[in-house]
């Protein structure tokens, strides 16, 4: 198994109010599923998506990644867990502002401590070519449009070929069509093998995975496989 | 990874120009009041030792000692104790001393002719001219016939010349001295060269006659007011100090009655005072600094609040803490940096301006430039912690969803 969460909880004190935002969550998921994870706000779906991304730790169960309890490692070995196994696509594509799409796709590299900046650019350029972005990689992110920034982010997920591609609303600020497109670049990935999760609330786009798992009050409410 | 993070910290401070500009003041303007202060100080000190220096070398000023005043009476010099015989034996029981020469000095009215002049007019002995490197430039200076003779001759200092007998040659012309509600006639017979204005005074200025003149004729005493002695070799003038001292003291039975002063004791007072003046200024320069080191605080924090979504994208790719760390701290770091070189550059420009005005040479000493720039750095670094580590310790979550 590529994910197994087993009895997972997550609790927010803020001030004198306890949040239980995760109950008692526990799945698994294998190498090369496409699964949605939808829910109404509020249902801790994004709390989920924070643990599953190693952005967040668990108060308490456990969760497996590539058969490493991630659920107690240190602040530094998350970081590297994010950098090596996780791509992350957002709804907000998340670029960096300043820097090129060539340069922003390269981040996760820099921080991997890959080496040769020549052979940094060759594979962003190449990730860039995956997702079928071939010119303007020397311009900045506010000069393309939001499927191309989408790409960019899909891109950059991959440049590390991490294990899982988490993607949050990936087509949430993105008009119909070009929100097809893009699911039609996670259907790509996913058929070559990449293994993705996608955080949604639009059934629509939920309907595309071949497995949803729906969230509720913490709980998981109902988890099936389509098609 | 770390010319990535350079490069990063360097375009961020490129993309707000005047804002990076701004925040970087403090220190252009610290390390630059460091620098020009310390080489103002310097300057001012060389000029002023390269004065003394112009005395003549390894110079001694006896004088007589101040007795201390009781009650309701000032304190006074001991005016009665030197001689001209006591100068003599002075260079015959000091071995180390080989010249000595009186002090005294009177003012008056020099006239000739139309022209009138109110100066100084020093009483000489021939070895004026060795002791204080002083020649004549045309005619003789005083010689020991004069001396002995009690001659009413007088050597003018250039430029004396100049305003006494403009246009015409004063050699053999005579002058009129009014001193003391009296008139003296002198015959010139020497016009000094040019030697500058000096820690003395204006040597131009002033005229010289026979010491036995000015104490026969003028004075009507036999004391003088003190002595320049001078001794073979700056390496002797420690031993003739001590010899001066020991001998005077024997003869006049109280060491309280003299003082020496010699030009080395003089040199390291001055270049202690301007030391101590430039560490002063350098200090409250350094302050400047320090307030340039909390500008840059100032800007680091709005620009980590700023960039807290930038934080939080850089941490869900794998950025650790320390990486983000070194990057704002690398920011400050340039900050502070590269402000020091530009506050370099204006001190060397301040320096050299001051330098052109006071008309001494421009001394920009390593030690200031690197003592002023590793200060800013270190005030970079210091101010740049605070800032850096509160980006670092942004939880991600929290900084993804800022807006």
């Amino acid at each position: 198994m590529l994910i197994e969460v087993v009895h997972l909880q997550k609790i927010y004190q803020m001030g004198p109010v306890r949040v239980e935002a995760l109950k008692d969550v526990s799945f698994q998921i294998a190498a090369g599923e496409f699964v949605a994870i939808i829910g109404p706000s509020g249902s801790g779906k994004t709390t989920l998506m924070h643990i599953l991304g190693c952005l967040d730790q668990p108060t308490a169960g456990h969760y497996f990644l590539d058969g490493q309890d991630v659920s107690t490692v240190s602040e530094n070995q998350l970081a590297e867990i994010r950098n090596k196994k996780i791509g992350f696509v957002f709804q907000q594509f998340n670029l960096l502002p300043k820097e090129t799409i060539l340069r922003n796709v390269c981040v996760p590299l820099v921080y991997a401590g890959f080496r040769g900046r020549r052979r940094q650019l060759e594979l962003a350029t190449k990730a860039l070519n995956q997702v079928g972005l071939g010119e303007r990689l020397h311009h900045k992110p506010n000069e393309i449009s939001g499927g191309q920034k989408q790409r960019v982010a899909i891109a950059r997920a991959l440049i590390n070929n991490p294990a899982l591609i988490l993607a949050d609303e990936p087509t949430g600020n993105l008009d119909t069509k070009t929100g097809q497109e893009i699911m039609g670049i996670f259907h790509k990935l996913n058929q070559e093998g990449h293994t993705i999760i996608m955080v949604t609330h639009d059934q629509e786009i939920a309907a595309q995975a071949k497995r949803v798992i729906q969230i509720r009050d913490g709980l998981v409410q109902r988890d099936e496989v389509i098609a | 990874m770390i010319w990535e993070i350079l490069r990063m910290a360097i375009d961020s401070l490129a993309v707000n120009k005047m804002r990076s500009f701004l925040s970087m003041l403090g220190i252009i303007i610290g390390v630059g009041a460091v620098i020009a202060i310390v080489s103002v100080g310097s300057g001012a000190q060389s000029q002023v030792t390269s004065e003394i220096s112009q005395l003549g070398s390894n110079v001694i000023m006896i004088n007589p000692g101040i007795r201390r005043g009781s009650g309701g009476r000032i304190s006074l010099q001991a005016t009665d104790v030197f001689t001209m015989e006591l100068a003599d034996r002075i260079l015959q029981n000091c071995p180390s001393v080989t010249r000595i020469m009186p002090n005294l000095q009177t003012s008056g009215l020099l006239i000739a002719g139309e022209n009138n002049y109110q100066t100084t007019v020093v009483g000489v002995t021939p070895v004026y001219q060795q002791i204080y490197d002083h020649y004549p430039a045309r005619g003789q200076f005083i010689t020991d016939e004069y001396l002995t003779n009690v001659s009413n001759v007088i050597v003018l200092g250039s430029g004396l010349a100049e305003e006494l007998f403009p246009g015409s040659d004063p050699l053999g012309q005579k002058v009129k001295l009014y001193v003391r509600n009296r008139h003296l006639v002198f015959v010139v017979v020497g016009v000094m060269e040019k030697k500058g204005t000096g820690m003395w005074g204006n040597l131009e200025n002033q005229a010289f006659i026979p010491v036995s003149v000015l104490l026969k004729k003028i004075n009507n005493r036999q004391f003088v007011n003190g002595y320049i002695a001078q001794a073979a070799e700056a390496g002797a003038a420690k031993a003739a100090v001590a010899e001066i001292e020991y001998f005077l003291t024997s003869y006049m039975g109280d060491a309280s009655k003299f003082r020496i002063t010699s030009q080395e004791q003089l040199l390291e007072t001055i270049s202690q005072v301007t030391g101590t003046l430039s560490i002063m200024l350098g200090g409250i320069a350094g302050i400047s600094l320090l307030v340039g080191g909390i500008g840059i605080m100032n800007i680091m924090l709005v620009s980590v609040t700023e960039r807290t979504r930038e934080i939080g994208i850089r941490k869900a790719l794998g950025a650790k803490n320390r990486h983000i760390l070194t990057q704002f701290l690398i920011e400050a770091l340039a900050m502070s940096g590269f402000g020091g070189l530009l506050g370099i550059g204006l001190g060397w420009l301040g320096a050299a301006g001051v330098a052109k005005l006071g008309g001494w040479p421009l001394v920009v000493t390593n030690t200031s430039v690197l003592v002023a720039f590793s200060f800013a750095l270190f005030v970079g670094l210091f101010f740049g912690i605070y800032p850096a580590r509160k980006a670092a310790k942004l939880d991600p979550v929290i900084a993804l969803g800022y807006e």
